[in-house]
């Protein structure tokens, strides 16, 4: 099961109502922003917005939200829009053991309808940008994967990046870009201004989900974004040859921008509103020359709201922040049972672990806090039992009211790294962590009183399947 | 509006789609607790359930988990059953300050239709009493509103009490009974034991979810309950005299069992699966003799599942545990906005507040702790800003991981008093408690970089009344 | 109808003054048993895991001898002169 193009998904949605088309005038602000942001303040459960009428374009359309919600999530991976976020999480983490799969290529692709070049261009023109949030420097492309090469091993797929990077508009075809220097696209920036050139990239606007959830995914550095794409979507991910700088993109795209990132340029860029519901500040970044545009006749433009969560952003870096933490603790600790990293892309997590002995569920908090992403993330970890679901916060809720004991279980680590956008941390980029630990106490630990828990009564199963189907 | 009795509550579910009737033959055990287990499972939308063909019964009726859903219980207070939980706590505030509503007086009740006294009496004949959770010592009344009144000044109806207590049936016409000191009954029981009497009591099963509801709530000694429910059902309550014992009981009451806590007596009682999601465990408790027993034709029994969170009792206690600590705060703390405090009946609480300046939420988390109930509960308390909805946990989780710095926001207050039912406890009935502060700290506190908050973007508001209503 | 069997041992404390707590109001279909020594009741049709001493889980078994050692709720006040 895979989606062919944002189209293809977007006509999916709309069957199983979870696409709203919105036809009257409206100017681009503050509407669309608001439009997003009211969506997820609503509900976890909420559509797709589809604009087709806004003011100063004749075609012009935008699509916000799409993966805004579990139902769309779950449609994303093609399962059943009311799969529960836990199954979900393990169908994502089963997925991911068929990694590698090898892509698809064909030279069709639908964006190759229509080309512009140099002094042709306008992205204002062919999209219709706008601001998102109230403060932001300007207008955005913000759900773009951005697709780079090592410059020193250019011919290597694997070393081919496919990433996600906020990407300011600041003219016609002149855009500022925020490659962290830990980033993929960081390195062979560095690479390129080391030797001197120019980094060449494609910019891919308006995607079937799956790679856009996967560009978010932290992969290891030689590891194919597409081929992840393959094993989530269960089949080859389809690409293309971008025309002029000899790129892989998705095959699907509504726009395919070509340009460079200018060597050793850096420009003052932001503040953009981030996914920690907070400004980023302005920072001098490098800025990217687009040479040439190909595009689908009437292109899409898929957009993304972040700030304060939850927004579309927290959907789409659920799993794919989640799943690896999960499999990185996995490795050394069996007993690690799932993962929801999913608060402030896992600046606060859950772990449900079944603990090996007395003192393990702090340690497979701590180890958290060490992998890749945890040296960034992970200042907040709670450690459950297995029997709690950690997507369920009320269960969590429960299990730190009676399995946590603030003598026992709360471990502070000082001055550990975190990633500068925390507003609390200080100096920016280091703060205290702390483990909650939640779990009960096992030998050689004895204390409380936890021998007698009430489990659920005979039969408890059964009848949840009978009242579902009383439900439906 | 106000429900007559219970039989009006459940014709309003069924109108709101919000009561499923199962009428298979059906034996209680295991099926009627697995059952209301089952549906809290699912969902915190779920319907009540009404069995009517039971195993050994000709016309029995049992309901469970009438209030046992966010719907249910907005259908309690008479708002439309979408109701967000935030809006029904505010509502439920605002109607307690109507307190107190006097009573109205009525003779008529139902349930003096049918009489039976002395060795007539079988309650299991009567009402289809079944053991709810795997290890409960036996058949429980769980849900029935508890009837005494002060034997050194009967005469005062404000210290005349009507709370819930667990009740153990121990034979046709005996009954144990858990009556903790700190309760109200517990002191009515004390003066009857002092004056070498024992104390008269009606129990009264299967009402209006008002009463069952406010008689949970911790009110003041001489404040009366049915004078809270007339404020809280917005007219006055309803009641009339049980005809032995002279207490006030629901006039719309499906039973009403008299008679009396002997002096002096203690046997084992227990254990019995409780909220905190652990057994009891046994404790040598008072008998209760029954003399008489008035009820409707064909009476239904009224129970409620309890056991690991979230249950029915979570739902009835949700709000009568954090409308209480709200008003506590709210006298000396004005800038306290709201309470969350329903997890595990308020071992974990979560306050949204306006600090007035740097170190004030800390103030209000240890002051939560020495409420009244916060002495026995209020473990863990979280402190969020006033922009922040305490009810929406993945809002919680958000300021837990962007404004919590373990550094400064931790307080840890060690060996307090807790319930002895918290399993972690050590001895039972003490624990460390803790604040987690995840405010913005504020002036003289400076630290973080918390001055560009993301706000919402301008129109949200519209378009979330926008998208509501095409979401219907 | 002939009289039920009443059961030798309680499920859970082990003793053997079991007595018949009640019969079903529709005659035969159930019965059920009250433990004199714990005061254990249950049910004739109830599933095994508690109505066979045999299986009872230990952390439930409860110990007679333990019985007057168990806590006092609420204890017991003194007489008023």
């Amino acid at each position: 099961m895979a989606y062919e193009d944002l189209r293809e998904f977007l006509a999916t949605l709309d069957k199983n109502a979870q696409l709203l088309r919105f036809s009257d005038p409206l100017s681009p602000e503050p509407h669309l922003g608001a439009a997003a942001r009211a969506v997820s303040n609503l509900t976890d459960r909420g559509p797709a917005l589809l604009f087709d009428n806004l003011d100063g374009y004749e075609r012009g359309r935008v699509v916000l939200n799409v993966v805004g919600s579990w139902p769309n999530h779950a449609l994303m991976l093609g399962l059943d829009k009311d799969t529960p976020v836990k199954e979900q999480f393990f169908e994502f983490a089963r997925r991911w053991d068929a990694f590698p799969v090898e892509v698809g290529r064909r030279e069709d692709a639908p964006w190759r309808e229509h080309t512009v070049e140099g002094d042709d261009i306008d992205l204002f023109h062919l999209l219709p940008l706008f601001r998102l949030n109230r403060y932001d420097a300007g207008t955005y492309i913000d759900k773009a994967p951005v697709i780079s090469r090592d410059p020193d091993d250019w011919d290597n797929f694997d070393a081919q990046n496919v990433g996600i990077y906020r990407i300011q508009v600041k003219g016609k075809a002149r855009l500022g870009i925020q490659p962290l220097p830990t980033h993929d696209i960081g390195l062979h920036l560095r690479k390129a201004e080391e030797r001197g050139e120019n980094l060449p990239v494609a910019i891919a606007v308006g995607n079937e989900p799956v790679i856009t959830t996967v560009a978010g995914m932290p992969l290891m550095y030689d590891q194919s974004e597409y081929e992840m794409a393959g094993a989530i979507q269960g089949s080859p991910y389809r690409i293309a040859k971008a025309p002029l700088t000899g790129m892989d993109v998705p095959w699907g795209a509504e726009a395919v921008l070509e340009g460079e990132i200018v060597a050793y340029s850096r420009e003052v860029e932001g503040p953009f509103g981030e996914f920690t519901g907070y400004y980023s500040g302005g920072r001098r970044q490098p800025v990217i020359t687009i040479h040439r545009v190909s595009y689908r006749t009437d292109p899409i433009f898929e957009h993304l709201y972040l700030g304060r969560p939850w927004t579309e952003m927290d959907y789409t870096l659920a799993l794919n922040t989640s799943v690896p933490l999960y499999q990185q603790l996995k490795k050394d600790f069996p007993e690690v049972v799932a993962v929801n990293a999913m608060y402030t892309q896992g600046l606060l997590g859950i772990i449900s672990v079944r603990p090996r002995y007395g003192g393990f569920a702090k340690a497979v908090g701590v180890r958290a806090m060490t992998t890749p992403h945890g040296l960034g993330y992970c200042k907040v970890i709670i450690v459950v039992d297995e029997t709690v679901d950690p997507f369920n916060l009320a269960q969590v809720m429960w299990s730190l009211s009676v399995k946590f004991h603030p003598a026992h279980d709360l471990v502070v680590l000082p001055d550990l790294s975190i990633l500068p956008l925390d507003p609390s941390s200080e100096p920016a980029g280091i703060t205290h962590k702390v483990v909650l630990d939640a779990t009960t106490p096992i030998a050689p630990e004895q204390r409380g009183h936890f021998s007698q828990e009430v489990d659920a009564p005979a039969e408890t199963e059964a009848w949840e399947n009978r009242i579902k189907q009383l439900l439906k | 509006m106000a429900y007559r009795d219970l039989r009006d509550f459940l014709a309003t579910l069924d109108e709101n789609g919000q009561l499923v009737r199962l009428t298979d033959p059906l034996r209680p055990e295991p099926h009627f607790g697995a059952a209301a287990r089952a549906v809290a499972n699912l969902t915190d939308r779920g319907p009540a359930l009404q069995f009517d063909n039971i195993d050994g019964y000709e016309r029995s009726r049992a309901v469970l988990n009438a209030v046992g859903s966010w719907p249910n219980h907005a259908l309690m207070l008479g708002l439309d059953k979408d109701t967000p939980v935030k809006e029904q706590f505010f509502e439920f505030a605002r109607r307690g300050d109507d307190f107190p509503v006097e009573v109205e007086r009525a003779d008529d009740a139902p349930w003096r239709e049918h009489t039976l006294d002395g060795d007539e009496i079988n309650l299991f004949h009567l009402l289809p009493l079944f053991r709810l959770n795997r290890y409960d010592a036996g058949s429980y009344i769980d849900k029935a509103a508890v009837v005494t009144r002060d034997p050194d000044d009967p005469e005062h109806f404000g210290k005349q009490n009507v709370g819930i207590y667990r009740i153990q049936v121990k034979g046709k016409a005996r009954l144990g009974i858990q009556p903790v000191p700190a309760h109200d009954i517990g002191l009515h029981l004390r003066k009857a034991e002092e004056r070498g009497e024992n104390l008269p009591m009606a129990i009264a099963i299967g009402n209006e979810p008002v009463i069952t509801t406010i008689a949970g709530m911790p009110l003041a000694y001489d404040e009366s309950e049915y004078e809270f429910a007339g404020a809280v059902q917005g007219s006055p309550y309803r009641i009339a005299k049980a005809p032995l014992t002279g207490m006030d009981v629901p006039y719309g009451s499906e039973v009403v069992i008299e008679g009396e806590i002997i002096g002096g007596v203690r046997e084992i009682e227990g254990p019995f699966g409780e909220f905190t999601g652990f057994y009891s465990g046994g404790r040598r408790q008072p008998v209760i003799k029954v003399h008489r027993v008035s009820y409707r034709t064909d009476p239904i029994f009224e129970h409620l599942y309890i056991g690991r969170p979230w249950t029915e009792l979570d739902y009835t206690v949700a709000l009568n545990t954090s409308v209480p600590l709200y008003r506590q705060l709210k006298q000396d703390y004005p800038e306290v906005v709201a309470v969350n405090a329903m997890y595990t009946h308020g071992l974990l609480g979560i306050i949204s507040v306006r600090p007035r300046y740097g170190g004030f939420a800390k103030a209000v988390g240890m002051r939560a702790m020495t409420v009244p109930h916060g002495l026995g509960y209020c473990k863990v308390i979280i402190i969020v800003d006033d922009t922040v909805d305490p009810f929406n946990l993945a809002q919680v989780m958000w300021s837990l991981s962007v404004k919590l710095h373990p550094a400064h926001d931790l307080v840890v207050l060690p060996d307090l008093s807790i319930l002895p039912l918290d399993p972690s406890s050590e001895p039972p009935g003490i624990s460390h408690k803790v604040v987690l502060d995840a405010t913005t700290p504020i002036a003289p506190e400076q630290r973080g970089h918390f001055s560009q908050e993301v706000d919402a973007p301008a129109e949200t508001e519209a378009w979330e009344n926008r998208i509501k209503e095409l979401l219907r | 109808m002939s009289t039920p069997t009443i059961p030798d041992t309680c499920p859970r404390c082990d003793t053997h003054e079991v007595s018949l707590l009640t019969e079903s109001p529709v005659p035969g279909r159930w019965s059920m048993y009250l433990c004199g020594v714990c005061f254990y009741s249950w049910r004739s049709t109830e599933p095994g895991y508690a109505t066979d001493p045999a299986t009872y889980p230990a952390a439930f078994k409860i110990d007679p001898v333990d019985i007057p050692k168990m806590p006092v709720v609420p204890s017991i006040p003194a007489r008023r002169a």
